[in-house]
């Protein structure tokens, strides 16, 4: 007992706290930005080794040119696709009631819920066109980019959603309100009332979507395979830029001359990315609307009778159609499947290897990520937080490829990589969902008056106690959302593992997308389903929790 | 930022001090060094002669209500205020008796185990209150502790607040921005203003005595009159005229004769005479009747507005446009040197 109080006492000195906080922060800083970002040292290192296998030739610039033209116009693409069908749906979950309203807020997530792995087949068997269409599918698609597009329309639509109609519920009603008693439509005053203030919320999404659907790996490479085994060429050779390092990675490991285009390809993306971020950010906080203007006449029309319930219908339907049938159709595709005999040994081997790294990595943000957060959400008024505030972001906006690539070379040049690659895979998974637990807990401490711990301090507690009788319970809630979020997220990915570790990585969706290659697709589809059904659970449990959160 | 600077005070144990000033004044900021949450950036804070300026808030039994109250919304009525105790690992035995009498004295032993979101405005307040007395603070810390409630409670829960910390024999340091407030409350007031303090004393010699114009304008609202003096010193009644040659009277003052002047009268002790025995002469510009009294806003020309307050029974004798006299007692009415910076400037609440 006595050792105990020593010890406590020790931890809640001034000097220890400090001490603390200089780890965490170097933590984050060692270990999370600078692997993230170190391949753009490559640059500067090995110059010429780029510019002699990758500059000087025209072959590998003309594939990696198209790879990132790709990714730019279908992250483009889905983005406006994401926001247009997206809004009206949003507006329908903030402003109305209706019957069903809990279960399309709990349709709308689902997408979430699936591995993108898992997502990527499904949506490939329901849209491409098959010599022999399994039963209710559409097989319409022959064009690879088409295909992506519907894919990432898939998975970026719910955080379109859902940063809409956070947005959506912070704004005010009665604004709109004041504008209808003035005389104006429905219509015009949501358009010229209530979208203007929308700027903050369209800039998450658009950032989240962009993000995402750049960064997003093993369901568009699971798709692309798909298709080209159902026998569209095309497919063969559409490449977006995460893929293309994927498939580089596991070609440099017999032939380390891909090296350099490998590097070449990720600091391009990573550039790409964070300018992006900043551009973005930008152009939409600068941006207004240009939408002053008023036509009464039309606008009043178009206010009533069928044209909301138009509107409204063909939202619902886009998501139907366009979102949960291609999800959820590797179901049906099973069922009607006649069953294969195959190998599950490996399988299963690669299902508990995928979750031992998700648990590792989950407890590793949860004991960093926590501590972390606190400090820049406790200090907002100093500038170091600030900066740290945006760094955080830094590895959710960098595609998972590349940032794989980046940590698997910061970790060989530091000696780690040979015979710890199981380490470094840890690492990697930890970079890009600790963001998730930081951002889920510092926004729910920054929710909190800070006088609960203030006050519980002048009754007599320490800081340890505080934290622990008072603010604790309550952003018990978000850090569990925020730990369940990074688990389903690393026992997802496809894109870091297979940077690290190449095509034969040992993980759940990396054993999927060489089941597909391998043509077993009833088993892939098996596969799949097992996925969807473990990362299910884990999202009823999201669910639960952060429910629980908003009754306190 | 400087919120508060070059502020002095000393607490007697088992006093009530108010802590009265305009919003911004540094109020809370006091109150926050006193705690420890804040760190003055110079000078000591002490505590019964020992100094606690470097002492962590756990370590200084200086317990602060915010004016939120900050009950603990995961907690029930008794375990929030149990924290204290339990932190400090009281005994069992003691516990359970403190909780027993501390509910009771709060009167909220039905409602133990609600939270506090089930709680009237008033129940918290007490819950909050009694949480802080449960570990036994050498100084009570209350930041607008009256804020949150509606205006009749407000009211009746000045003076319950009063008798529980008389009773209990409790320091406490309270801050308000309402004079009345303060008034009712307070042993000693302390008035602060730009993070100073500018006077100290109890409600009555804050009242009649204000150091500043802007102490006799915050605390019970004053009329002004600028002009020079005539004649003045010890014992005898200061003389002040204007450039349009009216004179007033007030108490003795030593400033010198000829310097200009502020002075000022309270609106209660501003009287509506017959015009042959006034000061100054007006105009009736506006009446309200509030009740009990009635509230007349009288021009008097070259100097503004007057506010005079007349009983309810003597609401008839005045109308709007009458030309009235006022005039007050002399040893009401105080002598300021005129502000450097201005009457005006000197006069702003913000």
């Amino acid at each position: 007992m006595k050792h105990q109080d020593r010890f406590l006492e020790f931890i809640n000195r001034k000097g220890f706290r400090k001490g603390w906080s200089a780890f965490i922060v170097a933590f984050f800083l060692f270990f999370i930005v600078l692997p993230t970002v170190y391949v753009v040292t490559y640059a500067f290192t090995d110059w010429d080794a780029i510019s002699l296998n990758v500059l000087n030739n025209p072959e590998t610039m003309a594939t990696i040119k198209d790879a990132i033209v790709a990714s730019f116009a279908i992250a483009t693409i889905v983005t406006i696709i994401d926001f247009l069908a997206g809004l009206p749906v949003a507006w329908m979950l903030v402003r109305k009631n209706f019957r069903g309203k809990e279960l399309l807020d709990t349709l709308i997530d689902m997408p979430l819920a699936v591995p993108t792995a898992a997502l990527g087949f499904s949506a490939a068997i329901f849209w491409v066109v098959n010599p022999n269409p399994p039963p209710f599918s559409l097989s319409v698609i022959s064009s690879p980019f088409l295909l992506i597009i519907l894919l990432h329309v898939v998975f970026s639509y719910p955080y379109m959603v859902r940063s809409l109609s956070a947005i959506l519920e912070e704004i005010d009603e009665t604004y709109e309100t004041a504008g209808r008693t003035l005389g104006a439509s429905r219509l015009t005053s949501a358009r010229t009332i209530t979208l203007p203030l929308f700027r903050a919320g369209l800039a998450t999404g658009v950032i989240l979507c962009f993000s995402r659907s750049m960064s997003e790996t093993g369901g568009t490479m699971i798709a692309l395979s798909t298709m080209s085994r159902l026998g569209v060429t095309a497919a063969n050779d559409f490449a977006t830029g995460p893929t293309l390092i994927g498939d580089w990675k596991t070609l440099s490991l017999a032939d380390p001359t891909y090296t350099p285009a490998l590097a070449f390809v990720s600091i391009l993306l990573i550039i790409l990315a964070l300018v992006l971020l900043v551009v973005l950010k930008l152009l939409i906080m600068k941006f207004h609307l240009p939408l002053r203007k008023v036509w009464p006449m039309p606008e009043k029309m178009l206010s009533r009778g069928i044209f909301p319930k138009m509107k409204d219908g063909s939202a619902l339907f886009f998501l139907a159609m366009i979102v949960l049938v291609p999800s959820f159709f590797i179901f049906t595709y099973v069922a009607f499947s006649t069953p294969q005999a195959g190998e599950w040994g490996q399988f299963f081997y690669a299902l508990g290897y995928s979750f031992l790294v998700a648990g590792v990595v989950t407890v590793i943000d949860i004991a960093m990520g926590i501590p972390f957060a606190l400090y820049i959400s406790k200090h907002p008024d100093r500038r170091s937080s600030h900066v740290l505030d945006v760094l955080v972001n830094v590895p959710l906006i960098v595609p998972t490829a590349a940032l794989g690539i980046s940590l698997s070379l910061f970790w060989s040049e530091a000696g780690m990589l040979n015979g710890m690659e199981f380490i470094v895979l840890i690492l990697a998974h930890v970079a890009f969902t600790y963001p998730l637990v930081v951002r889920n807990v510092a926004g729910a401490v920054e929710e909190i008056d800070p006088s609960f711990e203030e006050t519980a301090r002048t009754l007599g507690a320490n800081p340890m106690q505080s934290f622990r009788r008072v603010l604790y319970p309550l952003i018990k809630g978000s850090i569990l959302a925020g730990a369940i979020m990074a688990f389903t997220r690393s026992l997802g990915e496809t894109g870091a593992t297979q940077a690290i570790l190449g095509n034969n990585a040992p993980t759940a969706p990396v054993y999927i997308v060489s089941l597909v290659k391998a043509d077993a697709f009833f088993q892939a589809g098996l596969a799949c389903i097992i996925l969807i059904i473990v990362s299910y659970v884990f999202m009823l449990m999201l669910r639960y929790f952060t429910k629980k959160k908003e009754v306190i | 930022m400087v919120a508060a600077d070059g502020l002095e005070i000393s607490v007697e144990n088992g006093e009530y001090l108010c802590l009265l000033g305009p919003t911004g004044a540094g109020k809370t900021t006091t109150l926050r060094v006193i705690a420890g949450l804040t760190r003055p950036d110079s000078g000591q804070v002490l505590l019964d002669d020992r100094d606690v300026t470097g002492l962590e808030p756990e370590k200084r039994n200086a317990v602060l209500l915010s004016q939120t109250y900050s009950l603990f919304p995961t907690m029930t009525v008794a375990e929030n205020i149990m924290f204290g105790p339990e932190i400090r690992g009281m005994p069992e035995e003691e516990k359970k008796r403190t909780l027993v009498e501390l509910l009771d004295l709060v009167r909220l032993t039905k409602r133990s185990s609600s939270y506090p979101r089930e709680l009237s405005g008033g129940m918290q307040q007490r819950n909050a209150l009694a949480r802080a007395l449960a570990t036994n603070p050498d100084v009570l810390l209350l930041d607008e502790p009256l804020r949150a409630l509606d205006a009749r409670l407000r009211i009746d829960l000045r003076y319950e607040l009063r008798s529980l910390a008389k009773g209990l024999g409790l320091t406490v340091i309270h801050v308000t921005h309402d004079q009345e407030e303060a008034m009712v409350m307070a042993d000693r007031i302390a008035v602060i203003r730009y993070g100073r303090i500018i006077q100290v004393g109890t409600p009555r010699e804050i009242f009649d005595h204000p150091a500043t114009p802007f102490v006799a304008t915050f605390v019970g609202q004053s009329n002004f009159f600028t002009g020079n003096i005539l004649c003045s010193g010890h014992g005898r009644t200061t003389t002040v005229h204007d450039d349009e040659g009216r004179i007033v009277f007030a108490r003795p003052s030593t400033l010198p004769v000829d310097s200009k002047v502020v002075v000022a009268v309270k609106i209660g002790n501003t009287r509506v005479v017959k015009l042959s025995d006034a000061y100054l002469t007006g105009t009736v510009e506006r009446t309200l009747f509030e009740g009990r009294i009635v509230h007349l806003d009288v021009n008097v020309p070259g100097l503004g507005r007057y506010s005079v307050k007349l009983p309810a029974s003597r609401r008839d004798q005045v109308a709007v446009g009458d030309e009235i006299g006022l005039n007050w007692d002399v040893d009401k009415a105080s002598v300021f040197s005129y502000p450097e910076d201005g009457l005006e400037k000197e006069l702003k609440v913000d």
